[in-house]
C-alpha cells in the first residue's frame, strides 16, 4: 500500500518536473522570421556552426545520440525539435536555460539563423517564412558604418548608412546599435545599446577611465543588435583609451625574483659575507705564515 | 710517334712482326678488357646490390597531425625536432603587456566539477589530483554554507617562488607563476611554503607517462609530467597565448569563472562570454583575496557567495539543480 502511494506520489513528482520543463518563449520571438532565405550555403555554414557549438551535447542530428542530461537535450530531426517555430528556436539559442548555455555573445545574429537553416534541413515538410521587406524586421541591405571619435565630449559616435532602391547612399535611420571595446577574451560592451537617429548617427558615451594601449589607442567595434542589417559591423582603433603601461610583474626586485633581481641589500650583505668569511680564512693563514717564518729566524740566530 | 709508324708500316718484316705482335697484343687487350669488364659487371652488380639494399623503396605508413594515415618512402622521412629550447623560452618570458587576473563567483557555484575534469584532461592527471579544487565551505555553524574552487593564486609576492632552491618555479611578466618539471629536483619546499595548498606533488608514475613519453616538454602544460615533480595550476598559459580563455574557465556550465587582464580592466565570463570591467565587477560585488593578510597579493578574486543560486543542503546532482 505505502509503495503504491509512494510510486504515485513519484509520478505526480514527476509530472510536475515535466510541466515545469515548459520552455515559455514570448509571442513576439514566436513569430519572428529570418531575414534571409535558407539555402544551401547557410545550410552548409549552419552545419559548422552545429558541429563546434551544438553536437556536444545535442549529439549528430537524426541518431538520438545527444547527452543523458536532464532535460534531455532533443534531437535536430525529433518532432519535439521540429515543432518550434523559427522564432521559438532564435530565442531559446540566444537565450539559454539550465543547462543550455546562451549563445547570445557566442554565436552573432545572422549565424543563429543559419544554424536554425541547418535544423530545418532535418525536416522535409517544413516550408520557410521569410520576414517581409516591410516593417521594424525589414532587412536592409549593404549597410555601411563609420565610427568617429568625438573627444571633447568623450563619445563615440556611429554613423549607418545604406544604398536605396535607386542607389542613393541614404542613412538608416532607427537601428538599434551596439559599440564594444575590444579585449584580449572578449568584446567589452560600452554604453548602452543606441538607435539611429534620422540622420543615421548613434551617440555612445565613452568611459573616461577605459584603458588603452601604451598610446591609449582601443580598438571599437560597432555591431547593429538586429542581425537584419545583415553580417556587417566595423571595426576602427582611435585614441579613445586612456595611454596605460604596467611594468612587467617581474620586473622588480624581490626577494623571489632571480639572483639578478634579488633586493640590494641581500646582494650586498651576502656578498660582504662570502668575502669577510673568505678574508678572515686569509687573515688567519697569513698569521700562522708570519708566525712559521719568525720561528724559523729564531732557529737561524 | 705517328712519324714511327709510318716508318714500319714501310717495312715488310716489320710489318710481320708487327702483325705477330698485333695478335699478341690482341689476346693482351682482350685480356685486359676482359678483367676491365668483369671488374666493372661486379661494381654494377655491388652497386645493385648496394641499391637494393638501400631502404629507399618500401614505404612506412604514418599518421598525420591531421589524423590521416599516408604511405612516404622511408628514406624521405626526416626526423622533426620539436623546438624545445623555444617551448622553455617563451615559457619562461610569459606574454608580454598582460597582467591576467581570474575572478570566481561563489555565488554560482553548484560543484558541478566540469572545471576540475577539463583541468584533469589537459594535464594528463588523475581523478583525485587536483590543480583545481572545489571545497565545501562554512565559516561557522550559523553562517551559510557555499562551494569554493580554489586554484593557484598566482600570487604576486609568491613565497613559493622564493623558497625554491634551483629556479624550477619562477614568476613570468604576464603575472602567472610556473613549475618547469625539468629542474624540479623534489625537494617540496614550495609546498611547504604555499599557503593556499595549491602545489602538488607527483608520488606516483604519472597518469599517462607511457603515452607522454618521448613527447616534447611544454612548460606552459606540464607535459610530459614527472614522477618526484611539483605540478600545480598553470592559468592555462598554453590557451593565454592562443587568446583563449583557461580549460577550467570555458568548461564551467554556471558561469562562475571570469578571467581577463588587469592592464585592460577586462574580465570575460567563461560560460556567457560577456565581458566586464574588472574593476566595476570586484567594487559592486565586494570582491576579496584569500589571505590578504599574508602579503601574498593573489592574482585570483573571489566575489562573496551573496544571494546563492542553488540551496546547498538538497543539493544532489549538479546538472539535475540547474533546470
Amino acid at each position: 500500500m505505502i509503495k503504491r502511494y509512494f510510486s504515485l506520489l513519484l509520478i505526480v513528482l514527476i509530472s510536475l518536473r515535466v510541466s515545469a520543463q515548459v520552455w515559455v518563449v514570448p509571442a513576439e520571438n514566436e513569430a519572428k522570421k529570418s531575414p534571409f532565405a535558407f539555402d544551401d550555403q547557410s545550410r552548409k555554414a549552419g552545419g559548422d556552426i552545429y558541429m563546434t557549438s551544438c553536437k556536444s551535447c545535442h549529439g549528430e542530428p537524426g541518431k538520438n545520440n545527444s547527452l543523458p542530461l536532464v532535460p534531455p537535450p532533443p534531437d535536430m530531426a525529433s518532432a519535439k525539435m521540429q515543432g518550434n517555430s523559427d522564432g521559438a528556436l532564435q530565442f531559446k539559442i540566444t537565450t539559454g536555460r539550465g543547462p543550455m548555455p546562451s549563445f547570445k555573445n557566442t554565436i552573432s545574429g545572422t549565424d543563429v539563423w543559419k544554424v536554425i537553416s541547418f535544423v530545418r534541413s532535418f525536416n522535409d515538410k517544413y516550408v520557410q517564412e521569410v520576414a517581409t521587406n516591410a516593417g521594424p524586421g525589414a532587412a536592409v541591405q549593404n549597410v555601411k558604418i563609420s565610427i568617429t571619435w568625438l573627444k571633447e565630449q568623450s563619445q563615440v559616435q556611429a554613423t549607418l548608412t545604406a544604398p536605396s532602391k535607386d542607389k542613393v547612399i541614404m542613412p538608416v535611420a532607427g537601428a538599434e546599435v551596439k559599440l564594444f571595446a575590444k579585449r584580449y577574451f572578449g568584446n567589452l560592451l560600452i554604453d548602452e545599446p543606441r538607435n539611429t537617429d534620422a540622420s543615421g548617427k548613434a551617440i555612445f558615451n565613452f568611459p573616461k577611465d577605459l584603458p588603452g594601449d601604451s598610446t591609449g589607442l582601443v580598438q571599437l567595434v560597432v555591431v547593429p543588435s538586429s542581425e537584419a542589417y545583415g553580417e556587417t559591423k566595423a571595426d576602427t582603433t582611435l585614441a579613445a583609451g586612456v595611454p596605460t603601461y604596467l611594468p612587467p610583474l617581474n620586473e622588480k626586485r624581490a626577494m623571489w625574483n632571480v639572483v639578478q633581481k634579488a633586493p640590494i641589500w641581500l646582494l650586498l650583505s651576502y656578498t660582504l659575507a662570502v668575502l669577510g668569511a673568505w678574508g678572515f680564512i686569509i687573515y688567519v693563514m697569513l698569521q700562522i705564515r708570519a708566525i712559521y717564518k719568525a720561528g724559523s729566524r729564531k732557529e737561524n740566530d | 710517334m705517328s712519324h714511327n709508324s709510318k716508318k714500319t708500316g714501310e717495312d715488310e718484316p716489320g710489318r710481320e712482326q708487327e702483325n705477330t705482335n698485333s695478335r699478341r697484343d690482341f689476346f693482351k687487350n682482350f685480356g685486359l678488357f676482359g678483367a676491365v669488364a668483369a671488374v666493372g659487371s661486379a661494381a654494377i652488380y655491388s652497386g645493385y646490390n648496394y641499391e637494393e639494399s638501400k631502404p629507399g623503396h618500401d614505404m612506412v605508413k604514418v599518421l598525420t597531425s591531421d589524423n590521416r594515415i599516408v604511405e612516404v618512402p622511408r628514406d624521405q622521412i626526416k626526423d622533426v625536432k620539436v623546438d624545445h629550447d623555444k617551448l622553455q623560452k617563451q615559457g619562461r618570458e610569459g606574454l608580454k603587456g598582460h597582467r591576467f587576473v581570474m575572478v570566481i563567483d561563489l555565488a554560482k557555484c553548484r560543484n558541478a566539477r566540469k572545471c576540475i575534469s577539463a583541468c584533469q584532461g589537459a594535464h594528463h592527471l588523475r581523478p583525485y589530483e587536483y590543480h583545481i579544487n572545489t571545497l565545501v565551505m562554512q565559516e561557522s555553524e550559523h553562517t551559510a554554507p557555499y562551494f569554493m574552487p580554489k586554484p593557484c593564486q598566482h600570487c604576486d609576492n609568491p613565497p613559493c617562488v622564493a623558497v625554491c632552491p634551483v629556479d624550477a618555479t619562477f614568476k613570468r611578466q604576464d603575472g602567472i607563476v610556473l613549475i618547469d618539471n625539468e629542474r624540479c629536483i623534489g625537494c617540496r619546499f614550495c609546498i611547504a611554503a604555499c599557503p593556499y595548498s595549491a602545489r602538488l606533488f607527483h608520488w606516483e608514475e604519472p597518469l599517462m607517462a607511457e603515452s607522454d613519453k618521448g613527447k616534447p616538454y611544454n612548460i606552459e602544460l606540464n607535459i610530459p609530467q614527472r614522477k618526484g615533480t611539483i605540478t600545480k595550476c598553470l592559468f592555462s598559459s598554453d590557451r593565454l597565448r592562443e587568446g583563449k580563455l583557461p580549460y577550467c574557465v570555458s568548461a564551467c556550465p554556471n558561469g562562475v569563472y571570469y578571467f581577463g587582464d588587469e592592464n585592460q580592466d577586462a574580465v570575460t565570463n567563461g560560460t556567457t562570454k560577456e565581458t566586464f570591467r574588472l574593476s566595476e565587477l570586484l567594487r559592486v560585488n565586494a570582491g576579496y583575496q584569500l589571505m590578504p593578510e599574508l602579503g601574498t597579493k593573489p592574482r585570483v578574486y573571489y566575489l562573496p557567495p551573496k544571494n546563492r543560486l542553488f540551496d546547498f543542503k538538497e543539493e544532489k546532482d549538479p546538472v539535475q539543480e540547474t533546470t
